[in-house]
């Protein structure tokens, strides 16, 4: 087992390691920049070292100091959290060849699993159904037209080096179509420094279920059970649940085995999550992995019982998995609802300052992750996610009640959160009903939904 | 010619580490930054620092900006902090056998050797941008150091 673990990441997944790590004895040493100086969750690590600027560019993102950081630390693992270099294969191999563990796959692994269309190719080799579209990147736009036209509108043009949205667009009508290639290709080339694009059919209202696995390097690969994502805005999630409150049983049983055979046919080693979008009718269909544990897992853990941290930890050292397929179990009904200091009235524009009063909720089967306390800097430097607030009930009704509860009774002052709007959610007749798929805050919500303010 | 990006990245500095006021000297060119108090409101609104009133010595033309982070300490009201640019090791010399770079004393140019940070088997050496003479060895010998932990400190003349 490692001795000292350097944590590659900042705000409330640095905390969540930080916190795995003490309760397994293992030192810690925490890396941050100088936007992030002072913050109070670096006091729970035994190091903290500076590694450069605000902006993640020069400090989060840099692999050298990071890598440097583990070296003068004396830290024999690196565990990349989410976002920024967690998907970095080029990462997780400089860590390595340093003779630094990097908590995740093989850099094999990630490649093959990460990247898009790689994935989609593996999954149709496997007869997973993936959603109908082009065989690959297309290079060639009248290429694309025809295959658009073949698939049927509407279609999805989607980035193959992308992520979080970004590089999509949606058309509908044959007219619209070339003009929404260039934009798409144009976006993905400044997001993701490539304009590779592929083409997908569209689905209508599906729902956004994933799995989530965890695989050892001996071989073995078990899932956790699904998540309902089907609450987004932008493509980005706001709410998750488990188990999916919309999918058959035959349905949970197909899109599990699915990802473990995926992930068995990559080698996959550590934790992951396979996406699938789910239809009207219960038809599935594979849309990519998360090479990396997600924001959202608190939800699994709540339902199964597994600390998915712990165990992301343990792999990466060697132990083989301690859990079999038949040792998993999922009890009750676990919603988690993020709350990102974003003005909803304000197009969910986000805001940075200083929060000066927060209470949490609390309760029986509540859980809240954060780090955020009386006093504390959101920086206007990275993502807005201030807190998760995760319940856990023996159904659905009541961890919906819970969670309602819970958004009432949280106190974020003064920042503008998104903690009223999840409170109408947690209240509208179709949530409550588990009637929800992509679509559902954009169609219900329409006042809120328009253009997005990105940094 | 004014750098208006060093005095950007200085703004953003003090707001970062919430400073009041800075001044920095770097050869003939001297900068003095100074924020009002930040005041909690208590309102629904969203509390960001106001903006910095800048005010110029009417200068010479300066050097090319510097690669190395700026320091942000006001103690040393007169001297110049040369910080650590990088993560790493601490080195005197180039080797145990040698004699370090610089010592207490040492008149240094732009283009001076002061040290050597190594990280990952990659030696750097880290050459100074001012000109001044050594006040103090802040870092010692194969000590690990962080992104902008102060090195030296120099009297500019």
């Amino acid at each position: 087992m490692f001795r000292r673990i350097l944590i590659a990441n900042r705000g409330e997944i640095a905390l969540r390691i930080l916190r795995a790590c003490r309760e397994m004895g293992i030192e810690t040493v925490c890396v941050y920049s100088e936007e992030d100086r002072g913050q109070s969750y670096l006091e729970q690590a035994d190091r903290a070292i500076c590694i450069g600027g605000p902006a993640p560019k020069d400090s989060y993102l840099r692999s050298d100091r990071i890598i440097a950081a583990a070296e003068i630390a004396g830290a024999e693992a690196i565990h990349p959290g989410y976002g920024f270099l967690a998907e970095n294969a080029a990462f997780a191999e400089k860590c390595r060849a340093g003779n630094i563990e990097f908590i995740g796959p093989s850099a094999e692994a990630m490649r093959q699993l990460g990247d898009k269309a790689a994935a989609r190719d593996l999954a149709r080799k496997l007869k997973i159904q993936t959603v109908p579209g082009s065989d690959g990147v297309i290079d060639d736009d009248t290429e694309m037209l025809r295959i658009a036209t073949q698939i049927g509108f509407p279609v999805m043009i989607k980035a193959s080096a992308g992520g979080g949205g970004r590089g999509m667009r949606l058309v509908r009508e044959r007219d619209d179509f070339a003009d929404a290639v260039k934009q798409a290709r144009q976006e993905s080339q400044a997001a993701f420094n490539s304009s590779a694009v592929y083409l997908e059919k569209y689905i209508e209202r599906p729902r956004h279920v994933e799995v989530q696995i965890l695989g050892d390097t001996h071989g073995k690969v078990i899932h956790l059970g699904e998540r309902d994502c089907s609450t987004q805005r932008r493509h980005q999630k706001l709410i998750e649940e488990s188990p999916s409150p919309g999918i058959e049983s035959r349905t949970r049983k197909d899109v599990c085995a699915a990802a473990v055979r995926l992930a068995l046919a990559a080698k996959y080693s550590t934790a992951a999550t396979v996406e699938f979008l789910v239809d009207a009718k219960g038809r599935y269909y594979f849309i990519e992995v998360n090479t990396r544990i997600q924001v959202e897992h608190p939800v699994t853990e709540m339902v199964t019982g597994v600390d998915l941290i712990k165990a992301q930890i343990k792999l990466a050292a060697g132990q083989p998995l301690e859990y079999t397929q038949r040792m998993i179990t999922w009890h009750g009904h676990a919603i988690e609802c993020r709350i990102n200091a974003e003005d909803p009235e304000e197009r969910f524009r986000p805001c940075a300052g200083v929060v000066s009063r927060f209470r949490a909720p609390g309760g029986p089967g509540v859980r809240v992750d954060s780090y955020a306390h009386d006093g504390c800097r959101i920086s206007p430097k990275y993502d807005s996610l201030l807190a998760k607030v995760v319940v856990h009930q023996p159904t659905r009704e009541a961890a919906v009640q819970s969670m309602a509860r819970c958004l009432e009774e949280f106190i974020i002052e003064p920042l503008h959160t998104t903690r009223g709007f999840l409170r109408e959610v947690m209240s509208h007749p179709d949530f409550v009903a588990g009637q929800i798929d992509t679509t559902f805050v954009e169609r219900v919500f329409t006042r809120l939904a328009s253009e997005p303010v990105r940094k | 010619m004014v750098d208006v990006e060093k005095i950007r990245q200085l703004i953003e500095m003090m707001v970062a580490n919430d400073l009041v006021e800075i001044s920095l000297r770097d050869g003939e060119e001297e900068v003095n930054l100074r924020r009002p108090q930040v005041v909690s409101t208590g309102t629904g609104m969203s509390v960001l620092p106001a903006p910095a009133q800048v005010s110029l010595v009417p200068p010479p033309p300066m050097t090319s900006a510097p690669a190395l982070p700026l320091s942000s300490s006001a103690k040393h009201e007169d001297l110049i902090e040369i910080v650590s640019p990088m993560v790493g090791t601490f080195f005197s010399a180039s080797d145990p056998e040698s004699p370090p770079f610089v010592d207490v004393g040492r008149q240094v140019q732009p283009g001076t050797v002061l040290c050597i940070l190594e990280a990952m088997k990659v030696f750097n050496e880290i050459k100074s941008e001012v000109s001044g003479i050594i006040e103090r060895i802040l870092a010692k010998n194969a000590q690990a150091v962080e992104y902008g932990q102060p090195l030296f400190l120099v009297r500019p003349v």
